[in-house]
């Protein structure tokens, strides 16, 4: 029991990791905001489910559909800038989004968060979705989908010259992203059955970007055992779980320094 | 409301602005440089404000003092952080997103070791000035506020002066424009971006100190650098004036919401506009819209 449940968080955090892979691994772009995306799955999913009472399989379809809305809402002016104001702008849209939830708090419940989210998403369910998105995002790395992302991560310039529509493949990567974080949102909402505005801050947010580096952002694989090994190390050992965070840390930086394809990453010369 | 109520908020406001101009100048000026977004500058705010606790309560019980070794400090663990994170990525040409990845690390590492360690406790710091206050009028400035919107303008003064009349100002002011091309010139640029993080580690330290201040000290003062960055885009990337323009105005703009409007909604109308104002004029204030070079 104590493990299916370890297996089960893991997975769920696996997925918001496989979401941010496509937009920080390949495309190197990077979105602190990427938990906004997962509360608003999240809630969405809760207050279909338990407001207007829908079927749990209509609310993960509708919460997919806000998470999309969010990403145009987000991307569309952001994307066509320079990186960073993406990566501000992401930073903002979640703080933006925890106001938010804190301030509708007769949909949200507030500060207390929403409790008593029916149950909906068991082990299989998750391990079929986890399985489904990593095969999805495995299909993507070997595309040409996959090659324009890392032609614009690796030079922009470059990229619109040999006629990549670079803004158009930005925003697609950023929904993309955006979808697969609401729908694991979705998931977390129906598996952990409460949920509230402060789970998701920026610090979630700059770890799955952290363990994608970690794991090495050209290889799918390497980036799935990464943060099996990191969610699973954490739900073991509870009590270690934010000198999990600190190893983690000085293990990006001496990775990053030292072997800059990831643990299990390999890296092509150029 | 009233008009007095009105000018009383915009003054808090302004006093609150000159540490989020703080905080987007020494956001900014890493920007400038190594063009890229320093989150760790968040890490050392939060490093300062407890060391500004600690020095203050244990060791120099007055406000000057304890200010100054503050200061000092900052400028050190910027130096530090700068050779230990990121300087063995620079003389390897990493690509920029090193730079941020091992950026937002360093505020991760110290958000969770100060939550190891001391995260359940707030930690006030001691009151170095009575509470009072001065009556100007029908304004009512407080002692505390007055000084941090005092400090904040000596040490923004300072650093202007710094940087157009001193030659190591003056390299950093062509670092800026271009990295390279001051090295053709003889040029130190590893001493460049040593004493540009020293200063913007010295800015953390007031900000730090102050934020201490005003508020608590907690793991997560860090994260309101946050404000400052918001600051920063406002005002243009990168363009240190329009950073504290725009600090300034957040401040007077988000006192002024909180009052009229109400505290939890105050935050959404802001990242609203600022999105909006992305759509509308990306180049911020200042009118400098940095894009990709090849």
């Amino acid at each position: 029991m104590f493990y299916s449940k370890v297996l089960e968080t893991t997975l769920i955090f696996s997925i918001f990791v496989l979401s941010v892979y496509p937009l920080s691994g390949l495309t190197g772009l990077f979105s602190l905001g990427q938990g906004a995306f997962i509360a608003i799955g999240a809630y969405t999913a809760a207050i279909g489910t338990l407001q207007y009472k829908l079927p749990p399989a209509i609310s993960m379809v509708l919460a997919i559909g806000i998470g999309i809305l969010g990403g145009v809402i987000v991307g569309v002016p952001t994307l066509k800038l320079r990186r960073d104001y993406f990566l501000l702008i992401t930073f903002g849209f979640s703080e933006m989004v925890r106001a938010l939830l804190l301030w509708m708090a007769q949909l949200t419940g507030g500060a207390m968060g929403i409790a008593g989210i029916p149950y909906a998403a068991g082990l299989p369910l998750i391990a079929v979705s986890a399985a489904f998105i990593f095969f999805l995002v495995a299909n993507i790395t070997k595309s040409g989908f996959r090659r324009n992302c890392i032609a614009i991560r690796d030079d922009e310039l470059a990229a619109q010259a040999i006629g990549i529509n670079v803004y158009w493949h930005k925003i697609k990567v950023f929904i993309l992203s955006a979808s697969i974080s609401a729908y694991g949102g979705a998931l977390y909402a129906f598996n952990m059955m409460f949920i509230e505005p402060n789970l998701f801050d920026w610090l979630e947010s700059a770890k799955l970007i952290i363990i994608i580096f970690v794991g090495g952002m050209n290889s799918l694989l390497g980036v799935f055992l990464m943060s099996v090994i990191y969610y699973t190390f954490g739900e073991v050992f509870r009590f270690a779980s934010i000198w999990r965070d600190l190893i983690l840390g000085v293990l990006v930086i001496v990775v990053l320094i030292f072997r800059p394809q990831g643990l299990f990453g390999t890296m092509k010369k150029k | 409301m009233s008009r007095d109520v009105i000018v009383q908020q915009i003054l808090n406001g302004i006093s609150l602005g000159g540490v989020y101009a703080l905080e987007a100048v020494g956001f900014g000026i890493v920007f400038n440089i190594l063009k890229f977004s320093n989150f760790s500058h968040g890490g050392v705010v939060t490093i300062c404000a407890y060391f500004g606790f600690f020095i203050s309560t244990r060791f120099i019980p007055s406000l000057w003092g304890s200010l100054a070794v503050t200061i000092l400090f900052g400028g050190v663990i910027g130096i530090l952080v700068e050779k230990l994170v990121f300087r063995p990525i620079r003389i390897q040409n990493k690509p920029l997103t090193y730079f941020f990845v091992n950026s937002i690390t360093v505020a991760m590492i110290v958000q969770q070791f100060f939550s190891a360690l001391w995260g359940s406790n707030y930690y006030p710091f001691p009151a170095f000035i009575k509470e009072t206050v001065f009556q100007l009028g029908k304004l009512v400035v407080s002692k505390s506020y007055l000084l941090m919107l005092s400090m904040s303008a000596a040490v923004l003064i300072a650093l202007s002066l710094f940087l157009r009349r001193t030659k190591t100002g003056i390299a950093i002011r062509a670092a800026s424009s271009d990295i390279h091309t001051p090295a053709l010139m003889g040029v130190n640029t590893d001493f460049i971006v040593s004493i540009t993080f020293c200063i913007a580690g010295i800015l953390a330290g007031v900000t730090g100190f102050f934020l201490g201040m005003t508020y608590t000290v907690t793991p997560f003062i860090g994260s309101m650098i946050l404000k400052g960055i918001i600051a920063s885009i406002i005002g243009g990337m990168g363009s240190l004036g329009g950073g504290v323009i725009a600090g300034v105005l957040l401040g007077a703009m988000e006192s002024l919401l909180i009052a009229e409007v109400g505290a939890s909604i105050t935050p959404i109308i802001i990242y609203f506009a600022i999105i909006i104002l992305l759509m509308v004029r990306p180049q911020g204030i200042a009118g400098k819209l940095y894009s990709v070079k090849a």
